[in-house]
C-alpha cells in the first residue's frame, strides 16, 4: 500500500507551518511570562546555611589530598562529630524540615504556578489542534511504522488502507512538542528550554535536598581515605626540573 | 562549528595537570564545555534533519544519516579538544555519546518537515 498520495499544497500552508510557528511563539511567550511571574522568594536562612555547609564539606572531600593528615582529621571530626558536628542532623529534626517545606504556602504557590504555566498552554494548543485540524491527513513521516501505531497517529482519519506514514495533525503537534525543545534551548539561551519533566523533578527534589544530602555528605566524608599528595608533588617537581636541565 | 570555537578554546583546561593523580575539575569551565557540546549537537541535528528531508531520505537511511552526522560531530569535537579529552572533560562519554538521543527528536521533526515541504508538495 505504498502509493504516494499527493497532498494539497494548502495543507502545507495552512496547517503545518502555522502550527509550528504557533508553538514556537507560545514557547517564547511562556518563557517571558515565567520570567515576569517569578516571585522573588526570600531564601530561607536555614536552607542557605545547610547548602553552604554541604559545599564546604564537598570542597573538603575534593581537596583532601592537599592538606596534611592531621588537619584533615581535625576537619573531618568537626563535620561528622556525633554531638555537634555540622553534618549530623538528629532524626526528629530531619522530618520536621521536610514537612515544613511542603506546607510552606509560598513554596507551594510557586510550584503550582510553574506547573500551571507548563500545562495550560499545552492543553489549550492541543484542544485548538483537535478542534480545527482534525479529520484529514496532515503530513507524511519519512519512515515506516508498524500498524500498531495507526490508532495513535491517524486519529481523525477513518480509512484503514492508508499507509501508516500518513499522519494526522495531532501527531504533528506531538512531534513539534518534542522536537522544538532543542530549538528553544538554542534561541532562548541556556536552560530555559521547556523541559517540563526536568523542572518537575527539580521542584519535587527541592524539599528533600537539605536533609538527605547532609546524611550523604557525612557518609562520604567518613569513607574518604586521606592521600596526601605532597610526596608525589615533590617527585613530580624533580621530574620536571630534570627535563628542563637536560 | 565556528560558533563555539572561541569559548571552548578559552574555557579552559580543568586543573587536571596540577596534580597527577587527583584530577580536580573546575566546575564552571566543565559546565560551559558541556553546554557548548549540547548546543553544537542540537544545531547539527536540526540542520541534519533539514538536509535529510531535502535529499529525500526515507526510513532507515535517514536514521543512519543522523548517526553519521553525530559521529562526525563527535570526531570533530575530539579533534578540537586535541584528543586529550581529560583536559577538558571528565570522561570520554561526554564527548562521544552525550546528547545523541536528545537531538534525535529535533532531527525527526525537521526531517519530517523538510521532507513534506519538498516532496509531498
Amino acid at each position: 500500500m505504498a502509493e504516494d498520495l499527493v497532498l494539497d499544497t494548502a495543507i502545507r500552508d495552512w496547517v503545518l507551518v502555522p502550527l509550528s510557528v504557533v508553538m514556537v511563539l507560545i514557547g517564547v511567550l511562556r518563557y517571558f511570562v515565567s520570567k515576569l511571574m517569578r516571585s522573588h522568594q526570600a531564601p530561607d536562612l536555614k536552607v542557605v546555611k545547610e547548602g553552604q555547609v554541604i559545599l564546604r564539606a564537598r570542597n573538603l572531600r575534593a581537596a583532601a589530598g592537599f592538606i596534611p593528615a592531621k588537619s584533615f582529621r581535625a576537619r573531618k571530626i568537626y563535620y561528622t562529630n556525633e554531638e555537634n558536628g555540622l553534618l549530623h542532623v538528629p532524626k526528629g529534626q530531619a522530618q520536621n524540615a521536610q514537612a515544613q517545606m511542603f506546607s510552606d504556602p509560598n513554596l507551594a504557590m510557586d510550584m503550582m504556578k510553574k506547573n500551571l504555566s507548563m500545562i495550560i498552554p499545552q492543553t489549550l494548543t492541543f484542544a485548538w489542534v483537535n478542534f480545527f485540524f482534525s479529520g484529514f491527513v496532515a503530513a507524511k513521516i519519512p519512515f515506516p511504522l508498524t500498524h500498531r501505531f495507526r490508532g495513535m497517529l491517524q486519529n481523525g482519519i477513518d480509512l484503514s488502507t492508508v499507509d501508516v506514514s500518513y499522519v494526522s495533525s495531532r501527531s504533528w503537534y506531538f512531534l513539534n512538542l518534542f522536537g522544538l525543545r532543542g530549538l528553544f534551548s538554542l534561541i532562548l539561551g541556556e536552560e530555559n528550554a521547556m523541559d517540563d519533566t526536568q523542572r518537575m523533578m527539580q521542584m519535587s527534589g527541592f524539599g528533600f535536598d537539605p536533609t538527605k544530602s547532609l546524611g550523604a555528605e557525612k557518609d562520604s566524608i567518613d569513607i574518604i581515605q586521606h592521600d596526601w599528595a605532597l610526596p608525589k608533588l615533590e617527585k613530580r617537581a624533580e621530574d620536571v626540573l630534570k627535563k628542563l636541565v637536560k | 562549528m565556528a560558533v563555539e570555537g572561541d569559548p571552548r578554546a578559552s574555557a579552559n583546561r580543568s586543573l587536571g595537570d596540577a596534580v597527577d593523580d587527583l584530577p580536580i575539575f573546575n566546575v564552571d569551565n566543565l559546565q560551559s564545555n558541556i553546554k557548548s557540546i549540547y548546543y553544537s549537537r542540537t544545531f547539527l541535528s536540526i540542520i541534519g534533519g533539514a538536509i535529510a528531508g531535502i535529499w529525500g531520505f526515507t526510513g532507515l537511511t535517514g536514521f543512519i544519516f543522523y548517526f553519521i552526522v553525530m559521529a562526525v560531530a563527535s570526531l570533530s569535537l575530539a579533534a578540537k579538544a586535541k584528543f586529550s579529552v581529560h583536559a577538558y572533560f571528565d570522561s570520554w562519554s561526554r564527548i562521544l555519546v552525550d546528547g545523541i538521543f536528545g537531538g534525535l527528536m529535533s532531527f525527526v521533526l525537521f526531517w519530517t518537515f523538510a521532507y513534506d515541504i519538498v516532496h509531498i508538495f
